[in-house]
């Protein structure tokens, strides 16, 4: 029997190995804040992860060399612990425990999407650890009661609310005839029920009514009901994937319609990837280079702009600029916290009302902040094929007029 | 020998009870080990011990998952009110509220999946082979899509399971879910090995070995396989009530129903350890675990191509899995009797 004597060993060896694995960091390490962040480095949501951890390392590396956090009178940087959740709420939940029990992280970054934040919030949430989130805009993320979740962003109903007010608006107040298709998943689920709420109150009617899978490529059955039903705002909602099917595939059919209004199109570089095609489809966005904001970190959007494009060589899509506002809030937090008490600086958080480069941050009680309203912008080229997001709502900012309607294929 | 069987366990159950206080930042891996552990030993049930390879296991835990935490939550709120996103009021169980709510929802997650697993069964355990591969696999992706279109579970909003309440102090809700899960693997162990022992695997083998020839000495194939498929559903359906407590996050198609992930790790854990066998889910499940978790940390962002290396190499080097490669290394150790000299033969002959 001596095959019991090898399990025996292997267990022991199983023990041997836990026992000496724990590596543990502390919260403050000699100068350094450490903060712990899941992010999405593979999986669907990778390339929006990346934005993430780009806007998150953007912001560490300007704060630190801009002189660091003062707390207690002694200058602190910031460090990140990363992991990858792999865009899977199960993995996202086990980070943050792993962050804070093994990695003994006392503050967060959030991860990417509403789905990876509301798999993480219930653990950060019972250990009392301050999260600071950029990327978790769901509703429902903020009246679960949460005490520790601060999130930079608009929730994510508001996104296409402003698009379906603008359409009414030109049809003459009169209730307008909405398609839309959203992904299966928290965040584009939340900004239907948005789209929901301002039919409802426009007096519009949907007439469409889709969901599209996850991993998604096809849309075109949704795209064939468009065309038959000839509906006057299409809305469409699937992170990255779903704003590049959804121009692929309208150029592809040729589907004529008055006005498309989606989200996530500047993460996917729509106006890099499709070119004219993507001409006139308004997207919703958090931020935008040219809003007036400012701060003495990284001065203004367009200086934002320019530097980020610098360090990594592309322009800043919204997702990057919260990320690193998410850090501005944690900083400002500190300082005005003047400890590292977890409660101190969760107090800290919550009166937080500051501006940034990227808008005014004020949170409400349920964690979501108030004072910064959504931008739409349009995609527009100019006759050498050359396109750029130009913001047409709200009015107060906006650089151009929106085209509506949107011309049809045979005429373009 | 019987007192050595029994140190060895009484050691394991030993090491398990007092684990989550000697390693406590571990507890949530371990409780996950003890869920793959439940999930690769079910499996092997069919895979390994029928012959039938299901992809479809995975239905159960998702099927368990959601009903846990739908019957913890109905037991006391409106269900729809709680998983509708955007609702204004907050629910909060007390704490009695909350173990009730799961203790029943563990019962009816491992039962209705049970009873679930009998019905598809009659129907689709008339197919064999690549067939029932197929046709199982189906069963879990169907199940991811149509639960994501369900209001009343959250459909792709996902189900937000009921927060562990404010009860015994920061480290109640891991040891708790710890205990759940390793109890469950205790249970699942104590029944899958005192089924081994009976004539009941023998039939499963003869199943595997050659259907036909079982059914014709008078064996009701169909019957054994059903109820092989019916303990198998049992436990993943608890595992997966468990897991999803653990979670705290319900989404269809990457948490509950997750094929691409666990309904293909539970398949890949039995191999590991060698199909077939009573211990080889259990170390091929630890194994895999602990190199999951090594990779995850030293070769971040590349983990799942150092994953990959591994199964190949095991595809490549220990096809029969880490038992079968053991046995073959030491018949002697598994009670097998060696003639050297026959051997010696065999290998010149070669």
């Amino acid at each position: 029997m001596k095959i019991k004597n090898i399990i025996i060993t292997f267990f022991s060896a199983i023990a041997l190995l836990l026992s000496t694995a724990t590596v543990s960091f502390a919260k403050v390490v000699g100068d350094k804040i450490i903060l712990g962040a899941a992010v999405s480095l593979t999986g669907k949501y990778s390339s929006n992860g990346v934005h993430t951890q780009n806007g998150y390392n953007m912001a560490v590396d300007r704060i630190n060399s801009m002189g660091g956090i003062k707390v207690g009178g002694k200058t602190y940087k910031f460090d990140i612990i990363y992991y990858d959740d792999e865009s899977n709420p199960k993995r996202a939940a086990q980070l943050a425990e792993r962050l804070i029990s093994q990695d003994k992280v006392e503050f967060m970054l959030g991860p990417y999407s509403s789905g990876l934040t509301k798999a993480m919030a219930p653990v950060t949430e019972k250990y009392g650890v301050p999260m600071v989130e950029a990327n978790g805009a769901s509703r429902s993320l903020f009246t679960k009661g949460y005490k520790y979740l601060f999130a930079v962003l608009a929730p994510a109903n508001l996104y296409l609310d402003v698009a379906i007010r603008t359409a009414v608006e030109l049809n003459g107040g009169k209730g307008v005839k909405i398609a839309q298709a959203f992904e299966q998943d928290a965040f584009s689920q939340d900004v239907r029920l948005g789209i929901l709420d301002a039919a409802k109150e426009t007096g519009s009617e949907i007439i469409i009514d889709d969901k599209l899978p996850k991993e998604l490529n096809d849309m075109a059955a949704t795209l064939v009901k468009v065309k038959q039903m000839k509906p006057d705002v299409l809305v469409v909602s699937g992170h990255t994937k779903g704003a590049l099917t959804a121009i692929r595939q309208i150029a592809e059919m040729k589907v004529d319609v008055p006005m498309l209004a989606m989200t996530h199109c500047d993460a996917a570089k729509l106006s890099k990837q499709h070119g004219k095609n993507s001409q006139y489809a308004l997207c919703a966005s958090q931020w935008h280079k040219t809003l007036t904001y400012k701060d003495k970190w990284f001065k203004d959007g367009m200086t934002y702009d320019a530097d980020f494009t610098k360090m990594f060589g592309y322009a800043p899509p919204y997702q990057a600029a919260e990320s690193s506002a998410a850090l501005l809030v944690f900083k400002d937090a500190f300082e005005r916290a003047n400890s590292f008490d977890q409660k101190k600086v969760r107090d800290a958080l919550a009166a937080t009302d500051m501006q940034t480069f990227y808008g005014n941050i004020k949170f409400a009680p349920g964690g979501q902040n108030v004072s910064k309203p959504m931008v739409l912008f349009q995609v527009i080229c100019d006759s050498s094929g050359k396109c750029e997001n130009k913001v047409v709502a709200p009015l107060k900012w906006a650089s151009a007029k929106l085209i509506h309607p949107v011309p049809k294929w045979s005429e373009r | 020998m019987i007192n050595k069987n029994l140190i060895i366990y009484l050691s394991i159950l030993i090491f398990g009870i007092v684990a989550p206080f000697v390693f406590p930042a571990f507890k949530v891996q371990l409780s996950i080990l003890c869920v793959l552990i439940i999930l690769a030993m079910t499996w092997n049930i069919q895979g390994g011990e029928m012959g039938y390879n299901s992809f479809g296991n995975i239905l159960f835990y998702g099927l368990g998952m959601y009903l846990c935490a739908s019957v913890q939550v109905g037991m006391f709120f409106p269900l729809a009110e709680w998983t509708e996103s955007g609702g204004e009021k907050t629910f909060v169980h007390t704490p009695a509220e909350f173990f009730q709510g799961f203790a029943v929802g563990l019962a009816v997650a491992a039962v209705v999946p049970a009873i679930v697993a009998g019905l598809i069964g009659y129907s689709i355990l008339g197919l064999r082979g690549h067939y029932f591969a197929i046709c199982t696999l189906g069963l879990g992706v169907a199940a991811g899509e149509i639960s994501g279109g369900i209001e009343i579970i959250g459909a792709g909003q996902g189900f937000t399971t009921p927060p562990f309440p404010n009860f015994g102090g920061l480290e109640a809700r891991g040891e708790f879910f710890y205990f759940c899960s390793f109890v469950s693997l205790v249970l699942t162990f104590i029944v899958v090995k005192s089924i081994y022992s009976t004539r009941f695997k023998l039939v499963l083998n003869a199943i595997r070995d050659n259907e036909d020839k079982a059914e014709a000495m008078g064996i009701q194939t169909m019957k054994y396989k059903i109820i092989g498929w019916m303990i198998s559903a049992f436990f993943c359906g608890l595992a997966g009530g468990i897991m999803g407590g653990l979670v705290g996050y319900i989404d269809s198609t990457d948490v509950a129903f997750d094929g691409r992930e666990m309904g293909v790790f539970m398949v890949l854990m039995a191999i590991l350890g060698g199909k077939g066998t009573l211990w080889g889910p259990i170390i091929g499940a630890s194994v895999f675990h602990i190199f999951k978790e090594g990779f995850w940390t030293f070769f971040l962002g590349w983990q799942y191509v150092a994953l990959g290396v591994l199964i190949v190499v095991i595809v490549i080097y220990f096809p029969e899995g880490i038992m079968g490669w053991l046995r073959e290394k030491y018949p002697e150790r598994f009670g097998e009797v060696v003639d050297e000299a026959d051997r010696k033969a065999q290998v010149e002959l070669k």
